[in-house]
């Protein structure tokens, strides 16, 4: 309960930073539309037949684009203000951080989705499916950017307490990520073929969630800030040049 | 002071890649001899059978180093080792290599068989992301920040989570891959040939981790006794 009432607290701190300026919303609904703008001129001269394909590969590579730009913007303010070094030192449960930070991203990503979904229905007419089952189209978008910002959220904050180099998350966020998004796309194409099979991808998808969800917090504190120092239990026998100074015992 | 025990086993460890790579060599030979010599050519695939040989052992070195690179990753994260951080890299370095392999061999080998050299195989897929991963917790460990090596393990673990995926992404997805069972019902003059390949391989690799592993011990050192040099202790 305490880690979780810590979690809202820094959640709301989020959302009225955001609310003060609306930078994420803003930058990341924007490039949203650009995106669909710019899909409308590549494919929508294509036969319907091509769009039905070509869907749900438009709809994660979209989230896939936007998820770095918001954790890259979420954990910048951090580093600009040098207020993630505050926030690691103050008095709460380092995971609330993670929590915080996942959900905040995760609701950019949701509101997004929401621009994005209507904004395909519109360009292409064979995303009427989305409009038809409105209710597993809101579960999927839900669960394909849950699994991206657990791994993304991690990989972000490991990034954004180093000094620059942030450029590097895309790197390394593409290749984690792209078994959430592959799932994603079995699913969104499920969705689109009204396949029967539909809750049973959902349930597969929600069960990925979990577990990457579950690694992410296991290793959040220790990547951050690394493992707690423990004293060695004898003095060593010699001394060496090539002994790990962290593993010293604090004085 | 050290006990001669210990001094015995740390004289061991010294050798042991050298004697890894001394033993590979004759092993190789062999192997590449009876797989262009002595093994018959397969029915159904023809010449292109061949490069099983090496395939597949490539295929399973890589797997086996995304292990070790991950294990030893959070064996980095729990004790903040620097040794441990030495093994999973020199194991993501091997792994890169036998991974190029596998994805270099497999499209020749795919191409002779189902006429296309990728067919967005659930095994194809997967082993091309571990690769991709790996690739990644290279540029990570090269180029990243200096509070980077511990991001880069949980990378590191997350690659080697992706093995048992990759394993059974045959049976879970009924692939047009051969199952993972094709190397147990192989005939006895094809098994062979395959098994000294796999030793040779394997004992490359192996040689060449500990190689790697006590040059980034050294440099570890070198760069230790640079800091102290710098600035001595009082």
């Amino acid at each position: 309960m305490r880690l979780l009432r810590q979690a809202l607290l820094l959640l709301r701190s989020e959302l009225r930073q955001e609310l003060r300026d609306f930078e994420l919303l803003l930058t990341a609904g924007f490039f949203t539309v650009v995106l669909l703008a710019m899909f409308y001129l590549s494919f929508a001269s294509l036969q319907a037949k091509a769009h039905l394909h070509a869907l749900p590969g438009l709809m994660w590579l979209t989230v896939a684009f936007v998820g770095v730009l918001t954790l890259t913007r979420v954990f910048d303010r951090e580093r600009e203000a040098d207020t993630l070094r505050a926030l690691l030192a103050a008095p709460i449960d380092r995971l609330a951080i993670y929590l915080a930070k996942a959900a905040m991203a995760l609701s950019v990503l949701m509101v997004c989705c929401a621009v994005l979904v209507p904004g395909l229905w519109l360009i292409f007419p064979a995303a009427q499916a989305f409009a038809d089952q409105p209710g597993q189209t809101a579960l999927l978008a839900l669960l394909g950017c849950g699994g991206y910002v657990a791994i993304g959220t991690l990989f972000a904050a490991g990034l954004a307490t180093g000094a620059g180099k942030n450029t590097l998350l895309f790197i390394i966020l593409y290749p984690l990520t792209t078994p959430v998004l592959m799932y994603a796309l079995v699913t969104t194409r499920a969705l689109i073929d009204r396949d029967p099979g539909l809750p049973g991808h959902l349930m597969q998808m929600f069960v990925l969630d979990v577990i990457l969800f579950a690694a992410a917090c296991l290793l959040f504190e220790t990547v951050l800030i690394g493992a707690p120092v423990r004293p060695h239990r004898r003095p060593p026998l010699r001394p060496s040049v090539h002994r790990d100074m962290s593993r010293e015992p604090s004085r | 002071m050290t006990t001669p025990t210990s001094s015995t086993g740390l004289r061991i460890a010294r050798v042991l890649p050298d004697l890894c790579l001394l033993a590979a060599m004759p092993l190789l030979v062999y192997s590449v001899h009876r797989v262009f010599m002595s093994t018959p050519i397969e029915q159904s695939m023809g010449t292109a059978f061949k490069i099983f040989f090496f395939h597949v052992p490539m295929g399973w070195l890589c797997m086996l180093m995304a292990l070790i690179s991950g294990i030893a990753a959070a064996v980095q994260l729990r004790r903040r080792s620097s040794g441990a951080a030495a093994v999973a890299l020199a194991a993501a370095e091997i792994g890169f290599v036998t991974g190029l392999g596998v994805l270099l061999t497999g499209p020749i080998w795919g191409n002779a068989t189902w006429g296309k050299p990728w067919t967005g195989d659930a095994r194809q897929v997967s082993t091309a992301l571990l690769w991709l991963v790996i690739v990644a917790y290279l540029l990570l460990r090269h180029y990243g920040p200096r509070s980077s090596d511990r991001l880069a393990a949980a990378l590191a673990i997350f690659g080697a989570v992706n093995v048992p995926l990759i394993y059974y992404a045959v049976t879970l997805w009924k692939t047009l891959h051969p199952s993972t069972t094709v190397v147990a019902s192989l005939p006895k003059e094809m098994w062979m040939t395959f098994w000294p390949g796999l030793g040779g391989l394997l004992l490359v690799s192996l040689g060449l981790l500990g190689l790697r592993i006590r040059q980034l011990r050294l440099a570890d050192e070198l760069d230790a006794a640079w800091v102290q040099l710098e600035d001595p202790p009082r």
